[in-house]
């Protein structure tokens, strides 16, 4: 069994669902640090995916820094790193656009949108950090 | 090194063009999916590869060897499992398995165990009393036992369940350790294929559309659109990879089909100074739609 959980769907690159689903697990704590990510073959399995793709993303959560590598034992999830310059920018540009611009398309006050993030910051991560 | 090469391989049937000069390469050890949709080719791409057909023109070489010299020592090394196999159909699982095992030198044992296990396929059961998931699951075991270094499975999931295409799938990759052997498989399923194959081709009208590793497609597309963009005098000089273009007043989208990280998002704000640009990556279906779109695009203003 996988330790969080992706449910693929089209229309979305599958490295990018099972990047953000992993991501997910780690901030919401379902995956705390030094637990073992599980290997290339079991996700590729698990996932239905061509291993060549597990490979890539596993690559890619370790060069994320959400993952680290210990020769011999497999990869686990890293201890929390602060994000880069280039990362915080993209979250706070791109991201955060998206979401207002939802927001605004459907008529729903800036307040409401703010407590609603509340609400899932602290689902996700419980302390306002 | 490449397990299949073709060379402007045609054949008509009567006057119709079923494929029409494909220059086909399928590396070692990938996964490769063969996409089209129904009728572009891709079945009589297959037969011609497994000598059922012969090919009009051109030629096709599978594990180094002519299509129209594959001997019995080249098929012991070829899995193939179609949707219209000719399958004996008066034999039980058991049997059928049996009758196979001492065909194959290479046939390992602890395989088809597994895979027995992966497919629950009921042994006493005769194969013409198999439902249709069943009877694919059944030809792939005894495809896939005797480790072929090439697998070849045409149209392997139209019709299975969506429980069953997953079994399959699954087997598929239980034992498929990557550059192990290679897989060549035609379907019509966009995602399927996007899961499943580290390399595409795409096959339409009898002819090879692209063939690419799916990593450097999904890598050099992005979709890209400019919002807020100032009245502008004059057009804009837009390179040819940008594709699917799209203008009205103020915005502009496109699908960059040569993208290259951050320059090309310094080329996009440089291109449209004062828009809003996002940037996103895009899933097969959307590439596939945006080329096609592009394709016509260049047909019609060339008819024009």
């Amino acid at each position: 069994m996988l330790p969080f959980t992706v449910e693929l769907k089209p229309g979305i690159p599958i490295a990018n669902q099972i990047l953000y689903a992993v991501k997910k697990a780690v901030v919401s704590g379902q995956m705390a640090a030094g637990t073992r990510f599980p290997s290339v073959r079991q996700l590729s399995q698990e996932l239905r995916i061509n291993p060549n793709t597990a490979h890539k993303i596993a690559m890619q959560l370790v060069a994320e820094g959400v993952l680290t590598t210990t020769p011999g034992v497999g990869s686990v999830v890293a201890e929390h790193r602060p994000a880069e310059p280039r990362e915080r920018a993209e979250l706070l540009g791109g991201t955060v656009e998206q979401l207002v611009v939802e927001a605004k398309n459907l008529g729903v006050p800036l307040e409401d949108v703010q407590s609603s993030v509340d609400a899932h910051w602290r689902r996700l991560g419980g302390d306002s950090k | 090194m490449n397990i299949i090469e073709t060379k402007q391989l045609s054949r008509r049937y009567g006057r119709t063009e079923a494929l029409n000069g494909l220059d086909l390469a399928v590396p070692e050890g990938s996964m490769f999916g063969l996409l089209g949709p129904n009728g572009a080719g891709k079945t009589t791409t297959i037969k011609l590869l497994m000598n059922l057909l012969a090919p009009t023109s051109g030629t096709a070489r599978v594990l180094g060897v002519d299509s129209r010299k594959l001997g019995p020592a080249e098929m012991a090394a070829i899995g193939y499992v179609s949707e219209n196999q000719q399958l004996p159909v008066w034999m039980t699982v058991e049997g059928f398995i049996g009758y196979c095992r001492p065909l194959y030198p290479t046939w390992d044992l602890a395989l088809e165990g597994t895979l027995l296990d992966q497919f629950e396929l009921p042994l006493d059961r005769k194969l013409k009393h198999l439902s249709r998931g069943m009877l694919m699951k059944a030809a792939l075991l005894v495809s896939m036992a005797y480790r072929p270094r090439l697998l070849v499975l045409d149209e392997p999931f139209s019709g299975l369940d969506p429980l069953t295409r997953d079994e399959f799938v699954r087997g598929l990759l239980e034992v498929s350790t990557v550059g192990e052997w290679t897989i060549l498989v035609s379907s019509h399923d966009i995602e399927e294929i996007e899961r499943l194959c580290d390399w595409i081709g795409v096959i339409d009208s009898g002819r090879l559309q692209s063939a690419e590793a799916t990593d450097s497609l999904l890598e050099r597309h992005r979709r890209v659109e400019v919002a807020g963009l100032p009245p502008s005098g004059g057009t804009r000089v837009m390179p040819g990879s940008w594709i699917d273009r799209e203008e009205s007043a103020g915005l502009v989208r496109f699908v960059d089909s040569g993208y290259a990280g951050e320059d090309a998002e310094r080329l996009y704000r440089e291109t449209f100074p004062g828009g809003a640009v996002s940037v996103r990556p895009m899933a097969l279906r959307e590439i596939f739609i945006a080329q096609a779109r592009a394709q016509r695009a260049i047909r019609k203003g060339a008819a024009a």
